[in-house]
């Protein structure tokens, strides 16, 4: 199958002569030279907007670049991206994810950019912590666009309203579970509950497994943690529902990790579990005020936070012009002239001067999540093991098994033995 | 004619009126139920973002907001007029070709003689049976191979040689349920095949004609997976790539101006129904008198 | 027709051989119909062909969408057929799917065409209502409408509710969730019900004239000349809303969130393919799903042609 993957090539007009209708608008060419790049990333109109300004930006100062950009929204920016990929004929610049980072970088797909640090890409001072959340084995493969961290997002007035104070920083695993109860005592029969099912989140989970000295995976890539551990889990989160602390079961699976598909924006829950880089989302789709705070702690455990790219810039391994690709990703993060533009939209810069600067401009939301991960601090541990081919079945499998258990199809014990047998078989097949 | 002139007899009854005023009461309901959930989502163009979802099953917005209709129009960098008129001239570019192409091999099939002619019906059938997502990639590079990714080529030429087996298979059915004498006094008469397909079946199949030609307008105007993974210019989109990318599921979508635009792209295509059906319709004038 | 005119006059002049005339026979016997098929069939050989026997090779690879596919054999068939209970379960939830929806959308279809034919006024309104909701084919703005119907909180239950009955939450409950896009399909009963129309329309209205006044009643009627001259339109509605449901895809893609769940509940069989293919990087596997789906679904179609000899009838 060496025809499988081909070169670019130069777009021609010709067929049918459509390319001289008046309504075919103009038409970037193809990169066939260094100077045209082509640019990829999955996101709202917002994030559109800013990084075509931005874009613009460098276009002008680097003479000779054209960039030509396309965007669109996750679920269709993978098939897409792999079908590119497929045909050889992927986006010079990439925006990655910190999962799918793992996938393409062990494929080859992705450049090592290590190469260019500190020529085309000075972004030495983005720290050891965003520099290696963008590695894997050891290389760079992306520059971190936003420091993104899991939290719980509360709405504080809903809570005030039943005389309960909110879970904070430090709130700790069982007060989260007598403050839940108690809310759901005291909004008993309106349909309204503290706190959504968190046991098939797998950021929750890892995070209470991380507080706990285990993890989700070892540095061998095999599994982190044990049957009793799982079935320890879903027994927490069966007695939340027992006590009508959080959402039942299937409030809970009308879930589809979407903001608009959350128990909260539903209107069920006084809070919930997620990034930091969705609570701006998260309050547009609210009409309460919002609060971003740690997610519950296990007392006298360890940190169970750790901060990762909420996604990266990279460059197409088949790039012809990966030098200017660099500079472009170094100018979005790293130089005022293009990261202003982009402000916090992808989340918090890496670079503490790009962070301090965009500080004093930003509204309520956006200033709430960066005030989130300063305060943040204390409960940041360091980076956990990569995850391991299969992480995202495994991802699947959790949510699938932690239903069967909420559903009463199954017991936490035995939900905890049916995942670790699924991880076994899931890992293996790598 | 019109639809009323046509009470058949043996189908009224002794009180027509009364029978009537029934059906219409059956039927408004029914278009009710059929209706609710575009008229929840024309409701939700005019709610504040924040309403959207926590409302459960509220039909009146207790707020109502236009807003979202110019930002949704103007919101993206390319306007959505421009959609709306690249969506025109594929959907339109590509009837044409599908209706044309697929009545050819229609005809071939339903009526004429010729070596292999079951063979081939069997392959046509089975490529509507392969699922689309495997054939994605080798599609892809095939495009890549003839330059014509990023434009609009790879979603019209392939109409133009009927690669739709639906069609073929559907104006098969219907072409086998004309009169087979007609083109057999026809051949006597000395007849080539061509003229019989356009002298006589053509014109005797009007209604399914105009059937193909509203689905295959309304389905190029609703596909999205060709667009995606052909098109990056946003000044070639076509409406269902402009209404996508307001959604992302990762972060912040903006569901009002997708609702908003939802209903505004349904405009042209209900249009372009109501405008075939009266062919659809008008058909069976020309069928009545067949025999 | 230029082609059979001259082969005619080359065989009046009596100066070929035998086999150059029975040649020239096949020739004219063939030419006509293979000229109407020439731009299928260019648009098959060049277009379709291809692509479907790289996917058929690639079910035989490991190919991971990222890197050069390896040949392995039988080995991704031996997998589906030993160690996959994931595939077990999407075949059940399609067959499933495939023996509620099709029934139920053809009748469905079927009884509002029939309704719509002729007879009242107001018809192409109607028509235009009852075709809307196939407008929205795919689009994103579905999964919403269809929480807004069958959540806990949705439309359903708040009917349901004025009978003093709660519902569960129908699109999230493992045992009800399924019903809820049969539920869907039908909704989206659109298509076949046009086609239905159009196949009424082709019905002669001198054949129905003919028996009222031979006094036959409407049902009669129904049984002896609508149905038997509709079965190759029902027969084409049949066999195309079979394949498409064994297809399904959108749906369950849009209202599941891609997940197929809760509990598998939707794993449609093309969902379930497409998990493999783009979100766990096994194309070559997916390649084999699609494969083995073909089969049964050719398998099910050669048998409903099998049978039209038996029901369908053609007016030849």
């Amino acid at each position: 199958m060496s025809n499988f993957t081909m070169d670019r090539r130069r777009f021609l007009g010709a067929g049918l002569g459509v390319a001289s209708m008046p309504l075919w608008g103009s038409v970037p060419g193809f990169a066939a030279d260094g100077a045209q790049l082509r640019m990829v990333w999955w996101g709202s109109e917002e994030r559109a907007r800013r990084t075509k300004e931005a874009v613009k930006a460098f276009e002008g100062v680097n003479a000779g670049v054209t960039v030509a950009s396309e965007s669109m929204g996750w679920d269709d920016y993978w098939p897409r991206l792999a079908t590119q990929v497929a045909g050889g004929n992927a986006p010079d610049f990439i925006q990655m994810d910190y999962r799918y980072m793992f996938e393409y970088a062990r494929r080859g797909t992705i450049l090592p950019l290590d190469q260019y640090m500190g020529s085309a890409l000075k972004i030495a001072d983005f720290g050891d912590v965003n520099l290696k959340s963008c590695s894997v084995d050891g290389k760079l493969y992306g520059a971190n666009v936003g420091v993104n961290a899991f939290g719980t997002i509360v709405d504080t007035a809903a809570w005030q309203e039943v005389g309960i104070a909110a879970p904070t920083y430090g709130t700790n695993w069982e007060q989260y579970a007598e403050k839940a109860a108690a809310y759901g005592k005291a909004a008993k029969g309106k349909k309204k509950y503290a706190s959504a099912d968190g046991s098939g989140n797998e950021n929750l989970f890892e995070g209470w497994l991380i507080a706990r000295g285990k993890s989700l995976y070892k540095d061998d890539g095999s599994l982190g943690y044990e049957p009793s551990d799982a079935a320890e889990w879903f027994k927490f989160w069966a007695a939340m529902r027992k006590s009508g602390g959080c959402v039942p079961a299937d409030v809970q699976a009308l879930y589809k990790n979407t903001i608009e598909t959350s128990p909260l924006t539903l209107g069920y829950t006084a809070s919930d579990f997620g990034f930091s880089n969705q609570f701006v989302g998260f309050q547009k789709m609210n009409k309460p005020a919002l609060a971003l705070t740690a997610q519950p702690v296990v007392a006298n455990g360890k940190p169970g936070h750790y901060l990762k790219p909420s996604q990266m810039f990279s460059v197409y391994a088949k790039s012809k012009a990966p030098e200017v690709t660099a500079k472009l990703i170094n100018f979005l993060v790293r130089d005022p002239a293009g990261a202003m533009i982009l402000g916090v939209e992808r989340g918090v810069p890496a670079s503490p001067a790009i962070r301090d600067a965009l500080i004093p401009q930003l509204d309520g939301p956006s200033s709430e999540v960066v005030k989130f991960i300063s305060a943040l601090t204390p409960y940041v541990g360091s980076l956990p093991p990569a995850p391991p081919q299969g992480a995202g079945e495994m991802n699947a499998a959790l949510i699938r098994i932690s239903q069967e258990v909420a559903f009463e199809a199954s017991t936490p014990e035995a939900g905890g033995a049916t995942l670790i047998a699924e991880a076994k078989s899931v890992l293996k097949k790598g | 004619m019109s639809d009323e002139a046509r009470v058949l007899p043996g189908q009224g009854s002794d009180h027509p009126y009364l029978r009537s005023a029934l059906s219409h009461c059956l039927l408004m309901a029914a278009s009710f139920v059929m209706l609710y959930p575009i008229l929840w989502m024309l409701a939700g163009s005019l709610r504040p973002a924040e309403d959207l979802f926590g409302g459960g099953a509220n039909l009146i917005p207790s707020q109502v907001t236009v807003a979202a209709y110019p930002q949704g129009w103007f919101g993206l960098q390319v306007n959505f007029g421009h959609f709306f008129l690249n969506s025109l001239l594929i959907s339109s570019l590509a009837t044409l070709g599908n209706v044309f192409a697929a009545s050819l091999a229609a005809y071939a099939f339903a009526r004429l003689n010729f070596f292999g002619r079951n063979f081939w019906f069997a392959l046509m059938l089975g490529t509507l049976m392969l699922p689309y997502h495997v054939t994605l990639i080798p599609q892809y590079v095939l495009f890549l191979n003839l330059d014509w990714i990023n434009t609009w080529l790879p979603l019209i030429v392939p109409k133009y040689f009927a690669v739709d087996a639906f069609f073929i298979f559907l104006m098969v059915q219907f072409f086998r349920g004309i009169p087979r004498e007609l083109d057999e006094a026809a051949q006597m008469d000395g007849c080539s095949p061509w003229r019989i397909y356009y002298k006589i079946i053509l014109p005797l199949s009007l209604p399914v004609l105009a059937t193909a030609a509203i689905f295959s307008f309304i389905w190029t105007w609703e596909d999205f997976f060709g667009p995606l993974i052909y098109i990056s210019d946003m000044n070639l989109y076509t409406v269902q790539l402009g209404l996508r990318s307001f959604v992302d599921s990762s972060g912040t979508s903006s569901w009002n101006e997708l609702f908003a635009m939802s209903v505004l792209s349904l405009i042209p295509i209900f249009l372009i129904f109501l405008f075939f059906q009266r062919l659809l319709i008008e058909g069976i004038a020309t069928t009545g008198m067949k025999r | 027709m230029s082609v059979s005119e001259r082969s005619a006059a080359a065989t009046g002049k009596g100066e070929s051989s035998a086999l150059a005339r029975s040649l020239r026979g096949a020739v004219r016997r063939n030419a006509p119909g293979y000229l109407f098929l020439a731009p299928w069939l260019i648009g098959f050989l060049c277009l379709t062909l291809g692509p479907a026997l790289v996917s058929l090779y690639l079910s035989f690879t490991d190919f991971d969408l990222l890197q050069a596919p390896n040949f392995v054999g039988m080995q991704n068939y031996i997998r589906m057929a030993t160690a996959d209970p994931k595939f077990i379960a999407a075949m059940r939830v399609t067959f499933l799917y495939v023996i509620l929806s099709v029934p139920l959308k053809l009748a469905f279809a079927l009884a509002v065409a029939m309704m719509l034919n002729r007879g009242l006024t107001g018809l192409p309104v109607y028509r235009a209502i009852f075709y809307l909701p196939s407008l929205l084919g795919a689009s994103v703005a579905i999964a919403v409408l269809w929480r807004q119907l069958f959540a806990a909180d949705g439309m359903i239950n708040s009917v349901l509710a004025i009978f003093g009955i709660e519902g569960p939450s129908w699109i999230s409950n493992p045992r009800y969730s399924l019903y809820t896009l049969v539920v869907l399909s039908v909704w989206q009963f659109g298509s076949p019900m046009i086609i239905f129309l159009a196949g009424l329309r082709q019905i002669p209205t001198d054949m129905y004239e003919a028996a009222s006044l031979d006094g036959a009643s409407s049902s009669r009627q129904f049984w002896k000349i609508t149905l038997p001259l509709l079965s190759p339109v029902i027969f084409f509605n049949f066999v195309i809303q079979t394949i498409e449901a064994f297809k399904a895809f959108t749906p369950a893609f849009i209202v599941s969130g891609g997940t197929g769940g809760p509990i598998n509940s939707t794993l449609f069989y093309t969902l379930y393919l497409y998990q493999e293919a783009f979100g766990n990087f096994r194309m070559g596997y997916a390649s084999a799903l699609a494969w083995v789906l073909v089969i049964i679904i050719a398998i099910f179609t050669a048998f409903s042609f099998l049978s039209t000899r038996y029901w369908v009838h053609y007016d030849e």
